[in-house]
């Protein structure tokens, strides 16, 4: 579609609690490591795509303009997309669009977030209009009882979902450990898990993200820039994105269909059609590890109702056919605007074999995903080694 | 790069109104859709724009929005920020020949919000800018002291911009405030925030504006008057006041990059009508010095001289700009959409009595417009 | 950059902005049915789903949803969750809670975010598990002075 598009650098902060820095500081450091790791400075940039939550979490409106000079962007062109949990996936797919389309050849995308600042589930609550939809539970009650419904629909007995989920978590962990920027660095067994406070049951205390502070930025150029540029550029393959009604009854959340459909996009664009087999690695945006199970499927990496069969025996674990989550993924570090745009990060340090000590040894072609709303958008960017 | 057209517009009326949000912004939505034939379905991609403080205080907008914008299942995005940059963004996947058409949506209710200083003030960064009141109208008042002592442009001039914009949205069906104001009539409304008056400040607007894009062999099917987007540019200032000089905006640079993209070199001679954002009287004059539409300073001669009245040689917010008319991030789509009517000869009573080829619209928002947009259409 | 010889402070700031919502005509009229103990729905043209909450329109086929249907108060639960932790503006007395999803019969999608279980001890959660599971049926009960909101609704209770 139009001309190709690669990310020719990524930059992170270290993600968690970050009370060192002001929140401009906290851009500068994720906008400072990227420009070092793709070999350009801010002159070389044609414009910037700049997302995070919203204003109610961020204690400001329209932060870009207050990260004017973080952002490098005094001067030139700001974009700001935002589409909840998923303004990562979104940012990187307008930074792909503005260089697809031919008024770009350098575009850098930024997310960030310091959640510590504010309180992130109570700006959550704000998603729901204050008329009828005025409960209590937070973005964990949404997913949990997302997962409910998909255990429901798919007969999927409480101790199998509990032992995959599990199983989830600990992997997810073990990748945080093998993740200097990772916020939650520690080593979970799946009793702990399986035991932890229940928060909304299902859902217990390791089950869930943490609440993080963190940035993300990542470079996006032209084929043309990026072959002059980039030793090891990772090609943009496939995108897609999709978004289901406000009402989160009206549409079946357990055969996730915007998940299903934005993949089916990406995988379309990207050539892929066994995804399972295809793809090396896969970043799923997993705030909930009872979630991932469900995006598993969704994702097509395994039959409907199946995930925790997969799961159970491996296929997604380090090792296994399809390694998810190598970084911690969002069970780690979940600033929650940023959360999106880390996994395209860490799908183009996997396919550049930059991703240190959690590398999936030749990795090739990796997806990177993020989930917003209370269950109804889903972003899709996939990136690989070869053009 | 392919080419894009503007197929077709709707707006919403600025005055308040009983439906709901999602009941507003269905109506202009459903109506574009309408006037092209086309189903919700039939449509490629949705690009929203709106912003949640001046959403009903709604985090994550899109989630609201969707269903009304018609975006259900269908690749889409939202622009948080002026949505002049929903249509910015809207172009870009018919320049690249992924998608063959885009619809665009621009929301807000006004009326549901709380006055946009109290929203602005929240731009303002709580260690240095909040504490002492900065929010986008005293960050005006300021930028209109300097702008009046550094070029010696009168409060009168500034308040021929009022006069101008509210009479000519008296033709606008759409616009919010429209009414015969004399000069006297502004210079003695209240001082707000001295040297701004109140009928210098915008109102605060219900809006939604819905506009399709398509390539252009299907915009050439969908529509025999086509309007042709031939160009764009943006930048940003920096944050804090004191680092900025208020009178040397980027919107010089962001007009530069709009006029090379769409290949003007003469704008003063070559744009037949503009479109600009001026929440603020005083903006107008200072937006089309910066524009390159006069000298340096000389903005207060320019209204003088009668060129930017709607009769004029280069008219300016024949729709009534912002003034008459402010749907505080929908607003910049309006500007949009008031120009492709402009060239389609389908503003109505507003129409200019000039043939229209080129037209500009210009977006703002920030303290003292840190943020500029220009798009060029043509047809 | 500055040497650090103290801690980096902290600033505390609270803000609190007002906003007044339009309900519109469709939700007024949903609403007035609360207070006479009726749940209202649409239903579309195009489609045949009737929808609850009314609608405007059918987010799907985007036609105007102009048929009003009064539907069931009894349904079958989609999905429940057991809400046990606090955050802003949520303190322990509130809680627990069990959040749920209803498919009412006769609606073609299910409530959203604003339905929930309760009607017997649901802090013991052995009982809450026992007695609450997808397919379990469940009503709607009323409170007895209602005011044409959320509220008119206290609970729903699981049907034995």
């Amino acid at each position: 579609m139009g001309r190709a598009v690669a990310v020719i650098g990524t930059g992170q902060t270290k993600h968690g609690r970050r009370d060192d820095l002001s929140y401009p500081d906290l851009v500068r450091e994720a906008v400072k490591k990227v420009f070092e790791d793709a070999g350009i400075t801010p002159k070389d940039v044609d414009g910037v795509v700049y997302g995070s939550m919203p204003s109610m979490m961020e204690g400001m409106a329209y932060n870009h303009f207050y990260f004017a000079d973080a952002l490098r962007v005094v001067g030139k062109p700001l974009l700001r997309t935002e589409t909840c949990g998923s303004t990562g996936q979104s940012v990187a797919h307008t930074a792909i669009h503005w260089v697809a389309s031919g008024m770009a050849d350098v575009v850098l995308a930024v997310t960030s977030e310091k959640e510590h600042e504010g309180d992130a589930q109570a700006t959550m609550m704000t998603i729901l209009e204050p008329f009828l939809q005025v409960v209590i539970g937070g973005a964990p009650l949404a997913f949990s009882l997302q997962s409910r419904e998909w255990m429901g629909y798919y007969h999927i007995d409480d101790d199998k979902a509990r032992e995959a989920a599990s199983i989830v978590s600990v992997d997810s962990h073990d990748g945080g450990l093998k993740n200097p920027l990772a916020h939650i660095r520690v080593k979970l067994t799946k009793e702990d898990v399986s035991k932890a406070p229940i928060i909304t049951y299902p859902v217990r205390l390791y089950d869930v993200c943490p609440v993080s502070d963190g940035a993300c930025a990542v470079i996006f150029a032209s084929e043309e820039k990026a072959k002059k540029i980039c030793k090891k550029p990772a090609w943009v393959k496939g995108i897609g994105f999709r978004g289901e009604e406000y009402f989160i009854g009206d549409s079946n959340k357990a055969v996730w269909q915007s998940t299903i459909e934005a993949s089916k996009e990406a995988y379309k664009e990207a050539g892929i059609t066994n995804p399972l087999k295809e793809l090396d690695v896969a970043e799923v945006y997993n705030p909930f590890s009872y979630q991932e199970l469900m995006f598993l499927e969704c994702l097509g990496f395994c039959p409907p109702g199946e995930a925790p069969d997969y799961v159970i025996k491996g296929t997604f674990s380090p090792g296994g056919e399809l390694p998810c989550d190598p970084s911690g993924g969002v069970l780690c570090t979940n600033p929650i605007g940023a959360a999106g745009l880390i996994r395209v990060a860490e799908a183009a340090l996997q396919v550049t074999g930059k991703a240190g000590e959690h590398q999936v040894e030749g990795a090739k072609l990796a997806l990177s995903h993020a989930m917003g709303g209370a269950e109804q958008f889903n972003g899709i960017t996939i990136l690989g080694s070869e053009l | 790069m392919q080419k894009v057209g503007i197929v077709e517009v709707a707006q919403s009326a600025g005055t308040e109104s009983s439906l709901s949000l999602m009941e507003f912004t269905y109506k202009p939505v459903k109506e574009v859709l309408d006037k092209v034939g086309m189903r919700r379905d039939e449509v490629d991609m949705y690009i929203l724009a709106s912003t949640d403080v001046f959403h009903s205080g709604m985090s994550c907008a899109n989630a609201f929005d969707w269903d009304a914008s018609g975006a259900f299942m269908k690749p889409a995005s939202r622009e948080e920020g002026d949505a002049i940059t929903a249509f910015v963004y809207g172009c870009m996947p018919i320049m690249e020949g992924r998608y063959d058409t885009v619809l665009v949506v621009g929301l807000i209710k006004g009326s549901e919000n709380p006055e946009n200083d109290t929203l602005t003030s929240f731009v303002a960064d709580p260690f240095y800018s909040r504490p002492v009141g900065i929010q986008e109208t005293t960050a005006a008042a300021m930028q209109m002291r300097l702008y009046l002592q550094r070029y010696g442009i009168t409060e009168e001039q500034c308040a021929k911009v009022v006069v101008k914009n509210l009479g000519n949205a008296l033709f606008n069906p759409y616009a919010h405030i429209k009414k015969r104001v004399s000069v006297d009539d502004v210079l003695n409304s209240e001082r707000i925030c001295d040297p701004l008056k109140a009928l210098e400040c915008a109102p605060k607007s219900e809006g939604v504006c819905a506009m399709l894009l398509a390539s252009e062999e299907k915009a050439k099917k969908l529509t025999d008057k086509p309007v042709w987007f031939k160009g764009w540019g943006s930048s940003m200032d920096t944050f804090y006041l004191g680092d900025r000089d208020l009178l040397n905006t980027q919107l010089k640079t962001a007009a530069a990059s709009a006029y090379k993209m769409a290949g003007v070199s003469d704008p003063r001679k070559e744009i037949d009508v503009v479109e600009t954002c001026e929440p603020y009287a005083f903006q107008e004059l200072l937006w089309c010095e910066q524009l390159g539409l006069c000298a340096q300073g000389q903005g207060g001669k320019l209204i003088d001289s009668g060129v930017t009245q709607i009769t004029g040689a280069l008219p300016v917010n024949p729709s009534g700009g912002v003034l008459a008319m402010n749907p505080y991030v929908a607003r910049g789509l309006y500007r949009v959409a008031e120009a492709a009517l402009q060239i389609k000869g389908k503003a109505g009573e507003h129409q200019v009595d000039k043939k229209v080829n080129t037209a500009l619209a210009h977006s703002t928002y920030g303290f003292c417009g840190q943020w500029q947009g220009v798009v060029i259409l043509g047809s | 950059m500055a040497e650090q010889k103290e801690k980096p402070r902290k600033v505390g700031a609270m803000g609190m902005v007002p906003y007044e919502m339009a309900l519109g005509p469709t939700w007024t009229k949903f609403f007035e049915g609360f207070k006479e103990k009726k749940i209202l729905g649409t239903k579309c043209n195009k489609c045949g789903r009737v929808l609850v909450p009314a609608r405007p329109f059918c987010p799907r086929c985007f036609e105007p949803m102009e048929e009003w249907v009064e539907v069931a108060q009894e349904g079958t639960i989609v999905t429940w969750s057991y809400v046990n932790y606090t955050y802003f503006g949520v303190t322990p007395d509130m809680i627990p809670v069990i959040g749920a999803t209803i498919k009412l019969d006769g609606v073609d999608c299910g409530t959203g975010m604003w339905t929930q279980i309760s009607g017997f001890d649901i802090k013991d959660f052995e009982l809450v598990t026992k007695k609450v599971k997808v397919g379990a049926r469940v009503k709607a009960v009323w409170r007895r002075k209602r005011q044409g909101n959320f509220r008119d609704i206290d609970y729903w209770k699981i049907i034995e």
